[in-house]
């Protein structure tokens, strides 16, 4: 997909005109997955997949134009969604996250500085609002 | 009243020993070399030392030297000349083919008429109880952990359900039948939030001004397309309920919200809805109003929707009373709670 590049960077950044954003899930229950996949892509932005830490890592270096990845936090294989959210920021620093989790308490300094938190069950249309938000500028 | 007979020096010291002897605590009397002058059986028993090797023993020699602990004996010495008291001191009792037990030991040098040192040696084994304390520490750490995971488990178990809803909302054809599926997403959002709202507490109740306003923008997130156009007003007091009567009240806000932002807003009409709820004493009212374009004329036309039946289902097991009234413009429905079924005509302030 090229879409989302070549666009004029003085283009009115109206949310609409802004259809191919790159957006990674990270999500290790399929059916969590696939619907907030086919919300996001009805949405327009373009989505990638992953059901583990290891998995996204692998989508990351393979897919430079990934701007936001919204990811679980409780996954299982070792790495939680608070680790890759914490290499992504160290790797990726430019990419946007935001994390979800049924735990009600996140440890919020646990989190990078351009990231946000959701508590499950979320709502795809939050979801789709806060990165529309969040990749503004 | 008789006065209590004092006692022949001689016959005094005789009771001391008994009293010791019998002492179901296990204790030590020792004299100002630290050496045993008595002992209780309750000592003996307990620390499984034979009472005719003790006597006139150092304390420190006592069984087979696992008494022999410099600190404490330090501590002895101490409280013998007068200028410390072991209160509370804890050490652990090893010996040969025995399980170590933990010990707290209490000393103090007794005042008496006769000029000789004496020291009273208290010794509990409070091994059992410590163990009884850490497998009750242990249990109520893992009841945290345990309902963590539950809560844990219940927002992904609901999280999947709304999944569910949405995508079977999106795969049918008929319109109608979307509107059924994403309401039951709504639904199933509501009783969420109140699992949330519940996780962060401690206590089992919910604060309902933030849990109507987590659910208000919940609703709006998922309902209202253009935020300019429509808007939800959430006012509540300070009330907080049990989790049981705050899943009905979200359900029936959930309800009347649903049905205001279908019914009185045709058309891209911009309008607002707005959600009260305060109590007083026992009494409480619950309203959703909008200022849309009112009741059709003739309300008996149409047939009363799910949505209709639950909010009267939930009203009648709140006990409460639900009016609707022409708010010129819009709608407001009421849910009235009183918990005095007679009602008195207390005179009003002014």
């Amino acid at each position: 997909m090229t879409s989302g590049k070549g666009r004029r960077p003085n283009e009115t950044e109206h949310v609409m005109d802004n259809p191919r954003i790159a957006v990674l899930v990270v999500e290790d229950e399929a059916v969590i997955r696939m619907s907030i996949v086919e919300e996001l892509e009805d949405a327009g932005f373009e989505v990638l997949e992953a059901s583990n830490a290891a998995q996204a890592i692998d989508i990351l270096i393979a897919n430079s134009r990934i701007e936001v990845m919204f990811t679980d936090i409780d996954m299982p294989g070792g790495v939680d969604g608070l680790k890759l959210a914490a290499s992504v920021r160290d790797r990726w620093p430019p990419i946007k996250i935001i994390v979800t989790s049924g735990h009600r308490r996140i440890d919020v300094d646990a989190l990078p500085v351009e990231a946000r938190f959701m508590t499950k069950p979320y709502d795809p249309n939050v979801v789709i609002r806060s990165i529309r938000e969040m990749t503004l500028n | 009243m008789t006065a209590v007979t004092p006692l022949h020096p001689e016959a005094s010291l005789s009771l001391a020993l008994a009293v010791i002897a019998s002492s179901s605590a296990p204790i030590v009397l020792l004299d100002g070399n630290l050496c045993v002058i008595a002992a209780s059986t309750s000592f003996y028993q307990a620390f499984l030392i034979d009472p005719k090797t003790a006597a006139a023993k150092k304390f420190s020699q006592l069984g087979a030297g696992e008494w022999n602990v410099a600190q404490l004996s330090v501590l002895l010495e101490a409280t013998a000349a007068g200028i410390a008291d072991v209160h509370g001191y804890e050490m652990d009792l090893k010996r040969p083919a025995q399980n170590t037990r933990r010990l707290v030991l209490s000393a103090q040098k007794l005042d008496h008429a006769d000029a000789s040192v004496r020291l009273l040696l208290t010794v509990a084994d409070v091994t059992d109880a410590r163990v009884a304390e850490k497998v009750k520490d242990d249990l109520l750490r893992d009841k945290a952990i345990l309902l963590k995971e539950v809560q844990h488990r219940v927002a992904n178990s609901l999280q999947i359900i709304a999944s569910i809803l949405l995508q079977s909302a999106r795969k049918v054809q008929s319109e109608e039948t979307r509107t059924h599926l994403t309401s039951a997403h709504s639904r199933v959002m509501s009783i969420a939030a109140v699992q949330q709202q519940l996780a962060a507490s401690s206590v089992g109740e919910v604060e309902l001004r933030s849990y109507f306003e987590q659910l208000c923008r919940s609703l709006g997130a998922s309902m209202i397309h253009d935020p300019e156009q429509l808007s939800i007003d959430v006012n509540v007091d300070k009330t907080v309920t049990d989790a049981n009567i705050s899943v009905s009240l979200g359900l029936v806000v959930t309800e009347l919200v649903i049905n205001a932002l279908k019914h009185a807003f045709p058309n891209q009409r911009k309008g607002k809805i707005t959600v009260d709820y305060h109590a007083k004493g026992k009494d409480w009212t619950l309203q959703v109003g909008d200022d849309g374009i009112g009741m059709p004329a003739k309300a008996d036309d149409a047939k009363p929707g799910l949505g209709t039946g639950i909010v009267e289902a939930l009203s009648n097991q709140l006990g409460a009373e639900i009016t609707v009234a022409d708010a010129m413009p819009g709608t407001r429905v009421s849910i009235i709670h009183r918990d005095d079924v007679v009602i008195t005509d207390a005179p009003q302030a002014a």
